[in-house]
């Protein structure tokens, strides 16, 4: 091979039969253990000796200019050891990508429960009482609380001195609308789209409305941070990209990153949330302050609150056919509202990647589609599980429908005959290494009974969606020991994916060695390999590729000292099932462990290391998708308004799978994810306060509200990842409000425009129709 | 807490080993047994009773350890997460389950899951689908989507019943 990042499996070769048969097996998380017996430690479950607890005061009013803070009496509580506020930390403001937010604002405040002013105290409950009994004086500015509104010529400008934020990495593009935070404009085909739509023989247009919400992880953010003797800041957080907050704090602190140490130790949950963190900055400013250990755990009030939320969005989509019923132009306009601080989003754009998907999978050959991300006077929008996917998806998969339920065509076969096949493009005109969209809604036909008569009073409703499996360049390194044990060293945190069991898996099978004997530890970041962290759908792709090329490395090194240590092996003596083997006749020459013991010194381990980078090797890269389709068969009490879900089926296309029980657990899990956003998650904000701020007031699903999802897996050999491995996190979550939405327009004949969709709006749209 | 350090003394028993300590009595369970004790097992999260992070048993009652000040626990016996695994570090057929059937991920909901299926199966050794949800709402997972958790409730309860 020219390139040796790449080997034949990953280039459609099917993987050989044992790999697959050790594939098959059901994996058993390396986690598992520490974690049903309460033994994992999460960052808010550490502590250090003489560790201050910090507290926050936030802003109480959306828009307002600071007038006046006096601390002197909260600085004289008893336990009090610090008080600080933004005139301690002015002009530092922190970030992803564009470094927006400050750490304590000294000037405007631009949302309820920006921070003002932060305490460390002996105890939370001193801490907290000290920012209580800080005095503030703020004049309130009229808010811009509408997206919509903020990008009127005339609106206020939140970010009057934008030019001068830093951005990480590059330049920021210019934005026509100070108001903006981040454009993704996709165009295709005429110059003229408004032409084409004046040509066109039907033309449909809709109106989508999805709302905020939280990521609802069950571990809040926490922090721990503290300065040791060298000047080094130790950051312990549950941070998703390590590498990333580092370079973050670097930037915004102004300090060297080898003076910036995160440890991001086990993650209680991410779906994105958890790739923005705030008080390890204030934290950070405290310790530096008092001399002393700080740490931070958020409350939920505050998560739901004041941290980063799905971004809602009002979509408008417009759509134009031809005379033979071709789908000729999509024009969709995507506002996000971006709330008071852009900092909380990490691509370049500073809007979101999946905004633009609301026709991925079909073939449409004009477009025009703008997703725009905006400053208003909310809570920052950060990403949440497929970013912008979830929100786009439910617009176009929604709008498709009513096309062809207005046409009179059935809703599955109207996307059959539009879906991207082998060979062409789709509408962003992406390719697709392998068009399985047909062949995922088929499945979904199947498993559904779509053909058969629905039972009465009910309705089924289909979502095609797509999704681009993620890269990225990783580096693990390997420590053999003359034990024989193998410990892999990675920057990747545990949020929970088993990733750390794909390693040890993949890397097992590509080096012949026993799983057992392999250990995946996680450092800090001034002793980990780089690692772009979790997200984007990349983990399962790039980490496993690495581990494969570390299982070679490890069978090279050995070949490479076999004739040295082992003169009287016979050649061509290999590894094979955790044993030196002559091939000739299949016979065991030495075990590993005791291999190992000839070839490592008692005290010199072996160190090797394996770079993988899906950026740099090309050909087999772009085009990499998974495509799933999500059918449902509901019914709706018409008069609660309530949805049943009777029926529920996911048909994917799948790579290679290397953990089957941790994979189902993707897509269950994104299942649920979908059932809530369709169902009942939104964080109500009202005059710009979120109202309900706790989790039993803003619903979460619980297993009753789950219902059983049957999965169709279509696997394919041909995934980016080692082995033929494709993605699975954020595969299922976005067809299934579409899916339940336009199951409940097959039901009751009413279209629900806006998520989620709860008895109110439901009930609401039956009465609409009956007047 | 070190005699004569202010608060109300109480007596309580936490996965079989005593304890005297001296709490205010504004301190609930949950801030005992991972501030006091060192059991950070269980979680906090909501903080109102509504996710089941915090569950824990007290004479073998479900309860959020969130909602209870420390002081209702006096003369009590405590069961956390830390406490179900056999005294040779063995862990119990749900704890297994819980790992074989895909029943965690990120694992902070964990600890209350494995808490909670254990006070069901004490109650009921083999309940149905329907009992299984029911009894099981009170625990939030955001990861799984459930099934795991189900499942593995499932294959506990067969094996008990074997």
């Amino acid at each position: 091979m020219s390139d040796p990042g790449h080997d034949d499996h990953s280039l459609g070769g099917r993987p050989d039969a044992a790999v697959l048969a050790a594939l098959a097996r059901p994996e058993v998380r390396d986690d598992g253990a520490d974690k049903v017996t309460g033994r994992t430690r999460y960052a808010g479950d550490r502590t250090m000796p003489g560790a201050l607890w910090a507290a926050f005061l936030g802003s109480p009013v959306p828009h307002g200019r600071i007038r006046s803070i006096d601390t002197a009496r909260a600085r004289a509580m008893p336990g009090v050891r610090a008080v600080l506020t933004g005139a301690d930390v002015e002009g530092v403001r922190f970030g992803r990508r564009l470094q927006d937010r400050p750490v304590l604002a000294w000037d405007r405040v631009l949302f309820v429960g920006d921070r003002i002013a932060a305490a460390a105290a002996d105890s939370l409950e001193a801490a907290e009482a000290a920012v209580a009994a800080i005095e503030l004086d703020i004049e309130e500015l009229e808010p811009v609380l509408d997206p919509i509104r903020a990008l009127e010529p005339g609106a206020p400008v939140l970010h009057p001195d934008a030019e001068g934020y830093a951005y990480l990495g590059g330049t920021r593009q210019p934005v026509d609308h100070p108001n903006v935070q981040g454009v993704l404009l996709r165009r295709r085909g005429a110059d003229d789209i408004d032409a084409v739509f004046a040509s066109a023989a039907r033309v449909f247009e809709h109106e989508f409305t999805t709302p905020a919400q939280h990521h609802g992880y069950i571990e809040p953010h926490a922090t721990l941070v503290w300065i040791d003797d060298a000047g080094v800041a130790h950051i312990v957080t549950t941070n998703k990209t390590p590498q990333g907050l580092r370079n973050q704090m670097a930037k915004a602190l102004g300090l060297p990153a080898d003076r910036i140490d995160v440890d991001a130790g086990a993650i209680g949950g991410d779906f994105g949330g958890k790739g923005y963190c705030i008080d390890e900055y204030a934290c950070f400013v405290l310790a530096r302050a008092t001399g002393r250990p700080v740490r931070a755990v958020t409350r939920y009030a505050d998560e739901l609150a004041a941290l980063n939320v799905r971004h809602a969005a009002r979509i408008r989509l417009r759509t134009a056919l031809d005379a033979e019923g071709a789908l000729l132009a999509h024009e969709a306009d995507v506002v996000f509202d971006g709330g008071a601080y852009a900092s909380a989003k990490p691509l370049p754009h500073l809007s979101l990647a999946g905004g633009v998907a609301t026709l991925s999978a079909y073939r449409v050959p004009n477009i025009r589609i703008e997703a725009r991300t905006v400053y208003t006077n909310g809570i920052p929008g950060g990403h949440m599980r497929s970013p912008g996917e979830v929100q786009a998806l439910f617009a176009g998969e929604s709008h498709l429908d009513a096309i062809a339920r207005e046409l009179g065509e059935d809703p599955l076969a109207f996307r059959l005959r539009h879906v991207v096949r082998d060979g062409e493009v789709g509408a962003l005109g992406e390719p697709f290494r392998e068009a399985r969209g047909a062949e995922v809604l088929e499945a979904a036909r199947e498993a559904i009974g779509w053909d058969r008569p629905r039972p009465d009073g009910r309705g089924r409703g289909v979502a095609l969606g797509v999704r681009h499996v993620g890269g990225g360049a990783v580096t693990l390194r390997l420590r053999l020991t003359a034990d024989g044990r193998i410990e892999v060293v990675t920057g990747m945190p545990d949020q929970g994916g088993g990733q750390t069991t794909v390693l040890r898996r993949v890397l097992a099978l590509a080096a012949s060695v026993d799983e057992g004997r392999i250990l995946v530890t996680r450092p800090s970041t001034a002793g980990a390999p780089a690692d772009p962290g979790i997200g984007g759908s990349r983990v399962t792709h790039i980490g496993s590729r690495a581990a494969e090329l570390l299982g070679r490395r490890l069978r090279e090194w050995i070949d490479e000292r076999l004739p040295r240590a082992l003169p009287d092996a016979p050649a061509g003596a290999e590894l094979r099932a955790d044993a030196l083997v002559d091939p000739a006749t299949g016979r065991v020459l030495l075990g590993f462990g005791e291999l190992v013991a000839r070839l490592v010194a008692p005290d010199e381990p072996v160190e090797l290391e394996a770079s993988f980078d899906a950026g740099t090797h090309g050909p087999d890269e772009p085009g990499d998708n998974d495509f799933a389709a999500c059918a449902v068969e509901v019914s709706v009490d018409r008069e609660t308004g309530t949805i049943a879900i009777h029926e529920a089926v996911l048909a994917a296309d799948v790579g290679t799978i290397i953990n089957p029980i941790a994979h189902a657990g993707q897509l269950d899990g994104g299942f649920a994810f979908g059932v809530g956003a369709a169902l009942m998650e939104e964080l109500v904000i009202e005059d710009g306060v979120v109202v309900g701020r706790s989790l039993g007031e803003t619903r979460l699903p619980t297993i009753r509200d789950v219902p059983p999802l049957r999965q169709v897996l279509l696997p394919t050999a041909v995934g980016p990842g080692a082995f033929g491995a494709k993605m699975a996190g954020e595969l299922s979550n976005s067809p299934v409000a579409p899916a339940i939405a336009n199951a409940v327009a097959d039901a009751v004949g009413v279209r629900i425009t806006a998520l989620p969709l709860t008895p109110e709006r439901v009930l609401a749209a039956l009465r609409a129709r009956e007047r | 807490m070190t005699d004569g350090a202010p608060g109300r003394p109480i007596r309580l028993t936490v996965n079989g080993i005593g304890h005297s300590l001296a709490v205010d009595p504004a301190r609930r369970l949950l801030d005992v047994l991972r501030d006091d004790l060192d059991l950070t097992g269980t979680k906090e999260s909501c903080a109102v009773g509504v996710c089941g992070a915090c569950s824990v048993l007290v004479d073998g009652t479900l309860v959020s350890a969130c909602l209870m000040p420390a002081i209702l626990a006096d003369g009590r016996s405590v069961t956390t997460v830390e406490g179900l695994a056999g005294p040779d570090g063995s862990l119990s057929a749900l704890q297994e389950a819980f790992i074989v059937e895909g029943g965690l991920q990120c694992g902070a909901c964990t600890p209350g899951q494995v808490v909670a299926a254990t006070a069901l199966l004490a109650e009921n050794p083999a309940p149905s689908d329907d009992e299984i949800r029911d009894w099981m709402a009170g625990n939030l997972c955001r990861c799984t989507g459930y099934a795991g958790i189900l499942r593995a409730i499932r294959a506990a309860a067969g094996a008990g019943s074997r």
